[in-house]
């Protein structure tokens, strides 16, 4: 697949139609991957491709990022999890489809965080986005690396996310309240949950807004409070489960399961799932006359 | 000779010993799936096969956020109250080495013009007790810096594995009152101690051609900023977790007629920390706020306080979610 990757990669550089291709390369040891900007044609060999690919690179391709937009036309190395998060990006009129190049890789999966690997891709290290995925296919593509994938996602989604939030809907309330204010207190307030997110693009977040200041910066339990239930709120009907944030955050605060959770609010009330058709907006920035709500008539 | 010994099965006694006296153990424990420094109440919460904990112990030192004044708004009148600074005696164990290495940069920030109680109070009350390296992971660097799991900068006590002891070095006479204070729990025997494990100093990183470097500034608009940082998404994980990062922003935080005034962790990652009033924003591109940090660790810093700006500890490696490593720029830098 790298090979083909490369040469790909090769071709698209030095025909002009893009200036910049974004992908995966390794680290000094060659331990772990990084994302890297290849402009120059000679340079393609430092693309690689392997289950350590985890990050969503769809995040390069966000407004914030005006340096890597100022290198001209990209494109993208990306997962089926990615290309869904690119969908997202389009619908919500961030660019659109032409402006990127998609270099879809067909996916067997990828590790959850870099540090579990152990040279071989095992059920256990793997996040459970993969084993539910729909998209090991990618769909929404310029070009195709790999082999068609015939992995069927399980009808019913199953794994540990799912699981912990059955769990937790099975509480009462407070014992609700108290498991995440348990989990909010380590938050440090470092924001990479947002900074790695692809969907959170505003330039200046309600957390730098400080006139009023909105949201409390201090890391004390109203601030972390008031932090995670902004960013899971502007998350609703939008996030596609990539599960970055929670890959991302330092002190290890299960993200993945507020997340899922919304994702199965949204499904339930719109039977809506974002990033798979960059022609449907999502639900929460749609009107439609057929709305079942009646306040909204 | 008989040398100073602590047993680990008597851990738990050396906890009793300083929280009976009133004081706080932090140590590295098992939370939510990594090591962390925390507080502990017993031995069996304490790490023992762990390489370095997650956070740094700064922040027993200098607290995320902290209350430094309360205030109240009359009519006419502002009352502006100081608060007592809350400085328990702690004593910090299983630190390690690297770590231990950033608290003379710590000290002379918080006393350069100004004393900053909160800072020092803490300090003088704080026992730093770290333990030599028998592992380490390839994030590790801290040879390449000039130190090593034999460095005992900064610490009050040094230990080393040994078996089911480790061998007991006070550094300072904080750490040998400390020792003296809790004899019963030292004991003397003749241990050997385990082998440290060094890292590997990496080859082509030579640090002072990379301060050298650094100071003639016109590398300062050179495109290998760009092209080693652009990856960086800008998030402050890499300076939260740093034992020498040491920035903050001073909030009001309240109603509209009282409230507290909090010392708050900032980071030089986020855009806002340079934005100014007027719109200007010196740093506006991320290379330029990662070119700040790596400047403020191997230029700045250790010039104007002659402390370490890096310890080679590895974190900032660890915890970043792109894996921008900052040894791969300081290899950039030594060529």
């Amino acid at each position: 697949m790298e090979k083909t990757l490369r040469l790909k990669a090769k071709e698209l550089l030095e025909s002009g139609e893009v200036k910049v291709v974004i992908g995966y390369g390794w680290n000094r040891s060659k331990t772990r991957t990084t994302p890297v900007f290849i402009t120059d044609p000679a340079d393609v060999d430092t693309l690689v491709w392997n289950p350590l690919c985890v990050n969503n690179l769809s995040l390069y391709l966000t407004r914030k990022y005006k340096e890597i937009k100022a290198l001209g036309r990209p494109a993208i190395v990306a997962k089926g999890c990615d290309i869904r998060n690119i969908v997202v990006l389009i619908t919500e009129g961030q660019f659109k489809r032409e402006d990127v190049f998609i270099i879809g890789m067909t996916c067997n999966g990828t590790v959850y965080k870099q540090d579990l690997w152990k040279g071989e891709l095992t059920p256990n290290i793997m996040p459970t986005k993969c084993h539910n995925c729909d998209v090991r296919n990618p769909h929404v593509t310029d070009f195709v690396v790999g082999e068609k994938s015939t992995f069927t996602p399980p009808e019913v989604p199953t794994g540990m996310v799912y699981d912990k939030v059955k769990d937790l809907d099975s509480k009462s309330q407070s014992e609700r309240w108290a498991f995440w204010v348990k989990e909010f207190s380590r938050c440090v307030k470092c924001y990479a949950c947002r900074q790695v997110c692809p969907l959170c693009y505003c330039e200046r977040c309600i957390t730098e807004k400080n006139m009023p200041q909105w949201i409390e910066t201090s890391a004390h339990p109203r601030g972390n409070l008031s932090w995670n239930l902004t960013r899971a709120m502007h998350l609703v009907g939008r996030c596609t489960f990539c599960g970055e944030c929670e890959r991302s955050c330092p002190v290890n605060i299960p993200l993945n399961l507020i997340n899922q959770k919304m994702i199965g609010v949204v499904k339930e009330a719109f039977d809506f799932k974002s990033g798979y058709d960059e022609k449907t907006h999502p639900p929460m920035i749609v009107f439609s006359p057929d709305d079942k709500e009646n306040f909204i008539k | 000779m008989a040398d100073k010994i602590l047993k680990k099965a008597d851990l738990g006694k050396l906890i009793e010993s300083v929280t009976g006296k009133g004081g706080r153990f932090v140590a590295p424990t098992t939370d939510s799936r990594q090591i962390v420094f925390k507080k502990v109440k017993s031995a069996e919460e304490i790490a023992t096969d762990y390489i370095l904990a997650r956070n740094s112990f700064k922040e027993f030192l200098f607290p995320q956020t902290e209350v430094v004044a309360e205030f109240t708004l009359g009519k006419d009148t502002v009352d502006m109250r100081g608060v007592e600074v809350h400085a328990p005696q702690t004593v910090i164990f299983g630190a390690r080495p690297c770590e231990a290495a950033s608290l003379k940069g710590m000290h002379a920030l918080f006393t350069w013009d100004f004393i900053d109680e909160f800072y020092t109070k803490r300090e003088d009350n704080t026992v730093v007790v770290t333990v030599g390296c028998t592992k380490a992971d390839d994030a590790c660097f801290c040879t390449t810096v000039n130190l090593s799991p034999a460095s005992t900068e900064g610490a009050d006590v040094y230990l080393r594995e040994a078996g089911e002891s480790y061998t007991v070095e006070a550094i300072t006479d904080k750490g040998k009152k400390f020792v003296e204070a809790h004899a019963a729990v030292f004991g003397s025997g003749s241990v050997k101690a385990d082998p440290l494990v060094m890292p590997e100093k990496i080859a082509n990183i030579d640090l002072a051609k990379v301060s050298e470097r650094l100071k003639d500034k016109t590398h300062y608009d050179d495109k290998v900023w760009p092209k080693l940082t652009r990856k960086c998404i800008g998030c402050g994980a890499c300076t939260f977790v740093c034992p020498t990062c040491r920035c903050f922003d001073i909030v009001d935080e309240g109603t509209a007629f009282e409230g507290e005034r909090r010392k708050n962790w900032d980071s030089c990652q986020y855009d806002t920390f340079t934005l100014h009033a007027s719109g200007h924003n010196p740093r506006e591109h991320q290379h330029q706020r990662w070119r700040n940090r790596f400047m403020c660790k191997f230029n700045f810093f250790p010039e104007k306080f002659s402390g370490k700006g890096c310890v080679g500890c590895g974190r900032c490696v660890r915890v970043c979610p792109v894996r921008l490593d900052i040894t791969e720029v300081m290899e950039e830098f030594s060529k």
